[in-house]
């Protein structure tokens, strides 16, 4: 992959001129951590009224920048006005003196208690000194209700509340502290297409009031429909502000991750004769008896890409464990790599070749509060070279992590940092990165780059692409229909348990594939 | 409809109508136990008053838990605090009388709990570790300072000397009557009077004022702005934090306060119901107050059934070991009642469970007259753990309560 040098290319800022209309600007913002840039000249100003989007992969420096705007970090360099006046921000406290407000990704919500009450917590109307006035904090919250059109009960409570409900908990949260600029911090990340285009809704009306919205995302569709103007953030700084009438998503992904992006098309090659997977007529049934896979048929031959389509929920994560050995078919047989899995348990079954995704990766991929080199050994701790004898083998677990850390691009500032260090997206890829080494005969990739930027995802893409150049047999369980249709030789259907089609990605149409995943036969 | 029923307002008016319904129900089993094995001290004024003597430890201890809980710190280290609430209670009390002896338990027990904040909020220290660390310095402070000053002044290592009591009160007019209706035995209705003179006759000014903490306790939790935000640092630190609530001061203040109710209940013991200290006179009950805690479902009123039951089944073992006995039909009859509800759902299995635990303890009711003393002393602790046992599953405590927490770190 070439990077080319970064840019700067702006179209709508007027240098040189005070722009009164300006809500936040930030100008030479650098944040330094051991061993970090995490940003440095960061320039940005953004309208009044505006809905402002800061896109860039996981670890660009956006949530640096937000915790330095909303106070939770301390810039090193740099200065930040606010409606035209520089302002220094120590606190969340001093934020929201100067009405900026912040939702969270992760809701900072109490479940136990009431939306009224998460409401006002830390802003309480107060009466005779000390008791809380929840008459009057009622009130005030209802005017919000009825002005911003929000569709929430002051007396429900949290735990009862929908993900799209939380996030306007969080809304309301801020707009009760009277904030005018809002900062919204992967607001979609978590919400379903309806509970996007609610919130969508909502941010037109905030904006249509007179407020700021600064809205943080990597998903550049999200962006190009909702922004009135984009900051493009790469490595730490800003390398690019346009409107979405100028420019484009691939354009966009350019500026995101400094050079073209790859096209994962993978070259036709013959599919291999020797098959990694056979399910024959496999059915399995769940504990209270519920047949949850029925007769499913599946080959997967080395050299393959397999793609798995379906609604999540139809039966993905049984067969999943079905392959694996986890879960023993009723009827029919499962075999792996060459080993009937009646016989054969997990561990056997890792150790003949199979490399595993994992689709929760912070779950199931990796011990969060371990150091990399530790969740590098994590799946072969009886093998060798992670193991020799009844000791593992650290050294070679910290060689062979730096390996990945190299080959996967995973932006760690060294192998024994723990996990939960690492953004999102190079957890993933250090995850991927684990799961082939060893050039294993199949590896079962379930929703590999969810959440993950576009740099990761061509990264995974393409070591996905060159495993089964190598002949590896691939599993690719996707929700994303671009991905399936990107990397597949064949993608299978599944729907309600069982596997209704095959489809051929290159004469099949995403509307096609749509209809066959909700069972509907393709003529 | 389904959206009422779901609300909030739904849930409290059909619950105390529910609790009521139960609590009458219980009444009137309890009077026909009574009334069938003529074991009268059931419901007698004494057990009362014994029963409020042996509730008021486990209510504040409870009530020191749950300030605990509700702030997210859990205070395994109650019990070491009502230990020095027992010491510092019986020497200040020794020397400058009973009131000053309760407020000085008080203040041991809020130096402990200050400790408690000082190494699990501000060191970090694991919550259990340290709690567990409280306890032993609790109980080896009191041998210690005994040592040092009970000998001299007449008491020994593990007994102080004797302190003044603490006057009683008795609600006149009210007393007499509600007194003499109970030994009338008629059914329920002397049963009713017999327990209400039990809360009229002979009260220790003490226990009344011990037992304003839980009002006052639930006043501070659900209408101020320091229980509002105490409840958050509970169920989500960092969102308090968030929205500039100083999550490590409330701590400090809730586990201060939890030291010193737990402190309260210690002096108690030493000062009104044994009159002096008497070493491992706590017996466990700061972790009982604990379970009360749980069995309440982190609720005031809750702890306050919780210390009650509690407290009854130990005021049992000092009153009459032939209460336990035919205490032991209200057991076999709420079984019985139990497995033939379960019918109604057509649960054969939870059925038979319940019905052959009431065969069981019909059958040792009819072949033994009377309970063994050793299962009497041991059946508080029994209650504890089938309560707990049964009802852990439906509890709703504090999210974090029990989770490290450091200031600027997202969980």
């Amino acid at each position: 992959m070439t990077r080319k040098p970064p840019r700067f290319i702006s179209l709508t800022t007027k240098k040189g001129m005070p722009n009164l209309n300006l809500a936040i600007e930030l100008k030479g913002i650098e944040k330094n951590y051991p061993g970090v840039v995490a940003n440095h000249d960061v320039d940005i100003s953004i309208e009044k009224g505006h809905i402002h989007a800061i896109i860039g992969e996981n670890g660009a420096g956006k949530s640096t920048l937000m915790k330095i705007l909303y106070g939770m970090v301390k810039p090193d360099a740099g200065t930040i006005s606010i409606y035209g006046s520089p302002a220094t921000i120590k606190s969340p406290q001093d934020s929201i003196a100067l009405g900026i407000g912040m939702v969270h990704q992760h809701f900072m919500l109490a479940d136990n208690a009431t939306v009224l009450e998460n409401i006002v917590l830390g802003s309480e109307p107060i009466k005779a000194k000390v008791v809380v006035d929840y008459a009057k904090a009622r009130n005030q919250l209802q005017e919000i209700i009825d002005t911003y059109g929000l569709d929430i009960n002051p007396d429900e409570l949290v735990a009862d509340l929908g993900v799209g409900g939380r996030q306007r908990v969080e809304i309301a949260k801020v707009l009760f502290r009277g904030a005018k600029i809002l900062i919204l911090d992967e607001p979609t990340a978590v919400l379903v297409p309806q509970e996007v285009d609610d919130l969508f809704d909502n941010l037109k009306v905030l904006t249509k009031n007179g407020l700021t919205i600064l809205f943080i995302s990597h998903k550049l569709d999200e962006v190009m429909a909702i922004a009135d103007n984009i900051t493009v953030m790469r490595h730490g700084t800003t390398v690019a502000e346009v409107k979405p009438v100028n420019t484009n998503k691939k354009q966009l992904a350019e500026y995101m991750i400094g050079g073209e992006l790859p096209s994962p098309r993978p070259a036709s090659t013959k599919p291999r004769e020797e098959k990694v997977l056979v399910v024959t007529n496999a059915s399995a049934n769940d504990r209270t008896g519920r047949e949850i896979l029925h007769s499913v048929n599946l080959e997967i031959h080395a050299g393959e890409i397999l793609g798995l389509a379906g609604v999540e929920g139809n039966g993905q994560s049984e067969l999943i464990e079905l392959i694996m050995g986890l879960v023993k078919p009723d009827s029919g047989s499962v075999n792996t790599v060459g080993l009937d899995t009646k016989n054969a348990n997990l561990r056997e079954i890792r150790d003949a070749g199979v490399g595993y995704i994992p689709q929760d990766r912070q779950r199931d991929g990796l011990l969060m509060a371990a150091p990399l080199w530790e969740n590098r050994i994590l799946g072969h701790q009886q093998t060798e070279p992670m193991a020799s004898g009844l000791w593992i083998n650290k050294g070679a677990a910290k060689e062979d992590s730096q390996r990945i850390i190299e080959e996967f691009d995973v932006r760690t500032p060294s192998n024994s940092v723990l996990a939960n260090a690492l953004s999102g997206g190079n957890q993933q890829k250090f995850i991927v990165g684990r799961e082939m080494s060893g050039n294993p005969k199949m590896i079962i990739a379930a929703q590999p780059t969810r959440g993950v930027d576009v740099g990761a995802q061509a990264i995974i893409w393409d070591h996905l692409i060159e495993a089964r150049l190598k002949g590896t047999g691939v599993l690719l369980v996707s929700a994303d229909l671009d991905e399936l249709f990107k990397l597949s030789d064949r993608i299978a259907v599944i729907f309600r348990g069982t596997i209704v089609d095959y489809l051929d990605p290159r004469t099949t149409t995403p509307e096609q594939l749509g209809l066959a995943m909700t069972g509907e036969k393709i003529a | 409809m389904s959206a009422l029923k779901e609300s909030r307002l739904w849930r409290i008016l059909t619950s105390p109508s529910r609790m009521m319904i139960t609590v009458s129900a219980v009444i009137i089993l309890i009077s026909v136990v009574r009334q069938f094995t003529g074991i009268n001290d059931i419901t007698s004024p004494g057990a009362t008053g014994a029963t409020i003597r042996f509730t008021i430890p486990l209510l504040m201890a409870g009530l020191g838990g749950l300030w605990a809980e509700r702030s997210g710190v859990i205070n395994i280290g109650l019990e070491g605090m009502m230990i020095l609430g027992t010491w510092f209670g019986a020497w200040f009390g020794y020397l400058y009388g009973p009131w000053v002896g309760i407020f000085a338990g008080a203040v041991g027990g809020a130096l402990a709990g200050l400790l408690h904040a000082i190494l699990t909020v501000r060191v970090g220290i694991d919550q259990a570790v340290s709690g567990l660390a409280i306890n032993l310095l609790g109980a080896g402070t009191a041998r210690f300072l005994s040592g040092v000053f009970f000998i001299g002044a007449g008491g020994d290592v593990n007994v102080s000397p004797q302190v003044k009591s603490i006057g009683s009160f008795t609600i006149p007019g009210l007393s007499p009557f509600l007194t003499h209706l109970g030994e009338k035995h008629i059914l329920v209705v002397s049963d009713v009077a017999g327990v209400l003179a039990g809360f009229v006759t002979s009260i220790n000014w003490a226990s009344l004022f011990m037992f304003l903490a839980l009002p006052i306790t639930s006043w501070i939790l659900w209408k101020t702005r320091f229980g509002l935000r105490m409840r958050f640092c509970g169920e989500n630190p960092v969102a308090a934090e968030s929205l500039g609530v100083n999550v490590y001061r409330t701590r400090y203040i809730a586990l201060a306060v939890s030291g010193a109710l737990a402190g309260l209940g210690g002096a108690y013991i030493s000062v009104v119901v044994t009159g002096n200290y008497l070493e491992g006179q706590t017996a466990g009950r700061g972790y009982i107050g604990l379970a009360a805690v749980i069995f309440g479902n982190w609720q005031p009123a809750g702890v306050l059934a919780g210390s009650l039951l509690f407290g009854l089944t130990d005021a049992l073992r000092v009153r009459q070991s032939t209460s336990v006995h035919a205490l032991l039909l209200v057991v076999i009859a709420l079984a019985a009642v139990y497995g033939i509800s379960k019918l109604r759902k057509k649960d054969w299995k939870g059925f038979s469970i319940n019905i052959g635990i009431a065969g069981v303890v019909l059958a040792y009711y009819l072949i033994n007259k009377v309970v063994p003393d050793e299962f009497v002393t041991f059946f508080p602790n029994l209650t504890t753990i089938l309560v707990l046992a049964f009802l852990s599953q439906r509890l709703r405590p504090p999210a974090m309560a029990g989770a490290p927490y450091r200031k600027g770190e997202e969980s």
